[in-house]
């Protein structure tokens, strides 16, 4: 699509911010606007990521089971680990890779909760590397508006 | 608004049956109630031969919101601060017959030539030239608020009682309680964050306080000369441990200076110490760790059941979408930070 959807979004975001809000009389009204607005920009910065970040982040944790599952004794969970480190994307849609990031993050808590019970050195290794995984999820997620 | 308005005015006609000429003018909405519909409006009179002119707030249940609260409680924790050193409006009515505005609603004045709005305390005139002042004036409060008997109150016998060994679990379950119910999306850190939680639970407090469990810059109108003179939004209130309270009031989400003061106010050993002169407790640093990283995953879990209603439909208030995109991420940042996994 062409102008960009992202370039479109931002345009648009500005006008209601520069141009329409501060025209609005009504202050609920006015404010709400310029909520929207900042809603748009925040829709456009994630646009153009959106996928990519999706595709990076279920690929670092499948490297993360397939790296986990030798170390974990439960049977049934590394089994799970194993089948979702295979996985692959079915396609590139958004609501399809966020599908397939609930199933990955919702294992990652398992996995997280499992480990926190086991005291060896090598469940000490995947738990830090956990941490690493989720500090750079908020990285991917980052939204530059954000207070933090 | 004028239906709203008219239907207030007939409400006031029944609330004052020696009133007369009772006209609701300027009535609108304020922006950025997100657990009740909150409007302004200028009541005018004549009883016993003279005008009055009462300056009001109403609040009225949405038909969702950020958080699901009791409206009772707010309406009986202004009504037993009022007159006290805790500055708060004066409460007029609490009404529960949805006859009159189709929800359940609450009045009560409107302190009136003050701001609330972070974005404007730090970064305008004359407010931001006074926000030391403010600072000092927002932790005595709280500390003052803490310290605060329920039972002179009268708060003990409305709020759900709580003994000190039960005050971490009580706030616990509700806020996990909530992201059981209201998540879009696994939480990852915030699951984490719930088991730590549970695994280490914080020393009881040394007396059961009222908290206020929503103290923060914003929820609070600061006049020109810098004097804090009203605390607001009590829906959240109840009886626990006061460094909910302090925990709340400082924590990472509302430092809106984009450094690390408190609330953009003050350095975060000032405002604990000016706390614990004023409340006569002490912020047990373990205590203290236990409850910010609660903080946390309690605004983690607002943020994520106001997004759950909006997506839902529920309540499609602009603000529910808002917080949901602007802040979870940084909540989630936020607990990695107290949870030392942030760098």
């Amino acid at each position: 699509m062409k102008p960009n959807v992202d370039f479109t979004l931002q345009t648009i975001a500005a006008s209601l911010l520069t141009e329409i809000a501060p025209k609005i009389s009504d202050d609920y009204v006015m404010r709400n606007s310029a909520l929207t607005a900042i809603l748009l920009q925040i829709a456009a910065e994630e646009w153009d990521r959106a996928a990519a970040r999706r595709v990076e982040e279920n690929g670092a944790l499948r490297r993360l089971f397939a790296e986990a599952a030798p170390e974990v004794e439960d049977r049934e969970l590394r089994a799970r680990l194993e089948a979702a480190s295979g996985g692959e994307e079915e396609s590139l849609r958004i609501a399809d890779l966020d599908r397939s990031n609930d199933a990955l993050r919702s294992l990652l808590i398992e996995l997280h909760a499992h480990l926190e019970e086991v005291e060896t050195e090598n469940a000490r290794r995947i738990e830090s590397a956990i941490w690493r995984e989720l500090r750079t999820s908020t990285e991917r997620r980052a939204v530059s508006v954000a207070p933090f | 608004m004028t239906d709203l308005s008219d239907r207030f005015a007939r409400y006031v006609a029944h609330k004052w049956p020696e009133a007369t000429d009772i006209r609701v003018e300027g009535l609108s909405r304020i922006h950025g109630g997100a657990s009740r519909e909150t409007y302004r409006l200028l009541l005018k009179l004549r009883r016993d031969g003279a005008l009055e002119e009462r300056p009001l707030i109403l609040r009225r249940d949405p038909s969702g919101s950020l958080i699901e609260t009791e409206r009772s409680t707010e309406y009986h924790a202004y009504r037993a601060f009022h007159g006290t050193a805790i500055p708060v409006p004066e409460p007029l009515w609490l009404e529960e017959d949805e006859q009159w505005l189709d929800r359940p609603f609450f009045v009560m004045e409107q302190i009136t030539g003050c701001e609330s709005s972070p974005q404007t305390l730090l970064t305008t005139s004359p407010y931001q030239e006074r926000i030391e002042r403010i600072g000092e004036q927002k932790w005595r409060i709280l500390g003052e608020l803490n310290k605060a008997d329920p039972r002179e109150l009268g708060l003990a016998d409305l709020m759900p009682a709580v003994t000190p060994e039960e005050c971490w679990q009580q706030e616990l379950r509700k806020w996990e309680e909530m992201i059981d119910e209201d998540e879009m999306t696994p939480q990852p850190i915030g699951r984490a964050a719930i088991r730590w939680l549970r695994r280490h639970p914080p020393p009881p407090p040394e007396k059961i306080s009222v908290v206020h469990a929503d103290f923060r810059t914003g929820n609070f109108l600061a006049d020109g000369e810098g004097n804090i003179r009203a605390i607001l939004d009590w829906e959240m209130a109840h009886l626990g441990d006061a460094i909910e309270d302090l925990a709340w009031s400082i924590s990472r989400i509302w430092c809106w200076a984009r450094d690390d003061r408190p609330g953009g106010l003050l350095p975060r050993e000032r405002a604990i110490a000016l706390w614990e002169e004023a409340s006569g407790l002490r912020a047990d640093p373990e205590a203290l760790h236990w409850w910010e990283l609660l903080a946390n995953l309690k605004a983690l879990a607002i943020w994520i059941s106001g997004g759950n209603e909006y997506a839902t439909g529920e309540n499609q208030d602009t603000i529910l979408g808002f917080t949901g995109w602007w802040l979870t991420n940084s909540q989630d940042r936020a607990i990695l930070e107290i949870m030392g996994h942030l760098k």
